[in-house]
């Protein structure tokens, strides 16, 4: 008796399915408005149903995908790295531009710079192999970073600008006078330039140049601003500087080194 | 007999009842409805589905629109019947009325059988063009107008067997 039951219902609902479509049929058949309308849910049907099947199509291909971008990702990461290494080379042949007669010039980048302390230093990655001495300069394109102090056979040890034993000989503008040259030991880029005659006038915001004294740096590097100045013992100025060079950011740096040096010293002994 | 005359008045409703797009007058489905039980869903729904086509074919409408509205109410017939007047009618092997079972269940099941059909004919009709508060200003306004139309049929389709 249920089974009847149940096969009138299915005959049912097969006859009403069968009417149902046969009528839809019909109507799209006889009017332009229902068959636009049938056709359109029945793409957004069909699509929906499509995308639902290649939506997990491809939650399935998930795993080759994965390798694929994994391989992708090596392959880009090479090609940064060899890119980077190229922008590194063109830097320094920029560098190298900088010419100053009378000097030679090795292009090198900063290993270790430490900041922070009274006595700061600079490990650079280039030694005596290099063509590297002790007592040279070490420049960038805004000034005076420090001094080489000792050299191993790939590496030099430096001393920062910011550290209290070095001072460099500095010039106020262009024709002014000369003086010397030392960290402040309190601001990052903050210097002092003492011991300028009290008859040499200057203008706040004169750049400080180096003078070419010291025999370490070749003349006319930028090193900076000349900001107030303050009278020493009624004779010289001590005049408040800020440095051109930033030293949070020195990567790439020049070691000039006086052809001259070795012959001068000479002399003075 | 009641059957067809009903058709027939059917039929002047659907070529002359214009008054507003926002009414549609059917008597259909209490046509559908009242069929008498002992007729299977089948037989129901093919009833249904010519009635529909005769009324699309000898009238201005698209042809299939009221059979594809009204095959529906037919198929849920005995459904509705049983859910609302309860499966003691089949057991007694009777058709209902408004005498014996009251006019609010008639009345419900007219306008389920009714609200059914028109959802469709109107759906289908405006084809997704109409906005919906056009459409829902339709239904309510057919559903009203044929509603109150529908219930002077009920003398002739559900007739109180005590009488």
């Amino acid at each position: 008796m249920k089974a009847r039951g149940f096969l009138n219902q299915l005959a049912s609902l097969v006859v009403f399915a069968a009417l149902e479509l046969a009528m839809l049929y019909l109507t799209t058949r006889s009017a332009d408005l229902q068959r636009i309308w049938v056709a359109r849910a029945g793409h957004a049907f069909m699509g929906a149903v499509w995308g639902s099947s290649e939506s997990v199509r491809n939650y399935f291909a998930l795993g080759k995908e994965n390798k694929m971008l994994v391989r992708e990702n090596e392959k880009l990461q090479q090609e940064l790295a060899d890119a980077k290494e190229r922008l590194r080379q063109l830097r320094i042949d920029t560098m190298r531009v900088n010419y100053h007669p009378g000097y030679s010039l090795i292009p090198a980048e900063v290993v270790k710079l430490s900041r922070g302390k009274q006595h700061n230093y600079i490990i650079l990655n280039r030694g005596f192999e290099d063509g590297v001495k002790e007592k040279s300069g070490i420049i960038t394109h805004a000034g005076v970073v420090g001094i080489v102090d000792a050299v191993s056979e790939h590496n030099a040890f430096a001393l920062s600008l910011q550290n209290h034993d070095i001072s460099i000989s500095a010039r106020l503008g262009t024709e002014g006078g000369s003086g010397i040259l030392s960290w402040d030991g309190i601001h990052s880029n903050g210097a002092l330039l003492k011991e300028i005659p009290l008859q040499y006038h200057y203008n706040v915001g004169d750049t400080v140049y180096t003078s070419g004294h010291s025999l370490l740096f070749p003349p006319d590097i930028p090193l900076g601003i000349a900001g107030e100045a303050r009278v020493v013992n009624g004779a010289t100025n001590e005049i408040k500087v800020t440095l051109f060079q930033d030293f949070s950011a020195v990567r790439y740096v020049m070691v000039v080194h006086n052809d001259a040096l070795d012959e001068i010293e000479g002399f003075q002994e | 007999m009641a059957y067809g005359l009903l058709l027939l008045a059917q039929l002047l409703l659907s070529n002359y009842f214009h008054i507003t797009p926002y009414i549609t007058l059917t008597l259909l489905p209490v046509m559908v409805l009242c069929l008498p039980l002992r007729i299977s869903t089948i037989g129901a729904m093919f009833i249904a589905c010519l009635s529909g086509l005769a009324i699309d074919l000898l009238s201005e409408g698209v042809l299939g629109l009221n059979a594809l509205s009204l095959v529906p109410v037919a198929y849920l017939r005995k459904g509705l019947v049983n859910l609302i007047f309860g499966p003691e009618l089949f057991a007694r092997k009777e058709d209902f009325s408004v005498g014996r079972y009251g006019f609010g269940k008639v009345a419900m099941a007219l306008l389920l059988s009714l609200l059914l059909f028109l959802l469709i004919y109107i759906w289908a009709d405006g084809a997704g063009t109409r906005p919906l508060w056009f459409n829902g200003l339709r239904l309510a306004a057919s559903l009203t107008a044929s509603f109150l139309v529908s219930l002077l049929t009920l003398g002739v389709l559900a007739p109180d067997p005590r009488k």
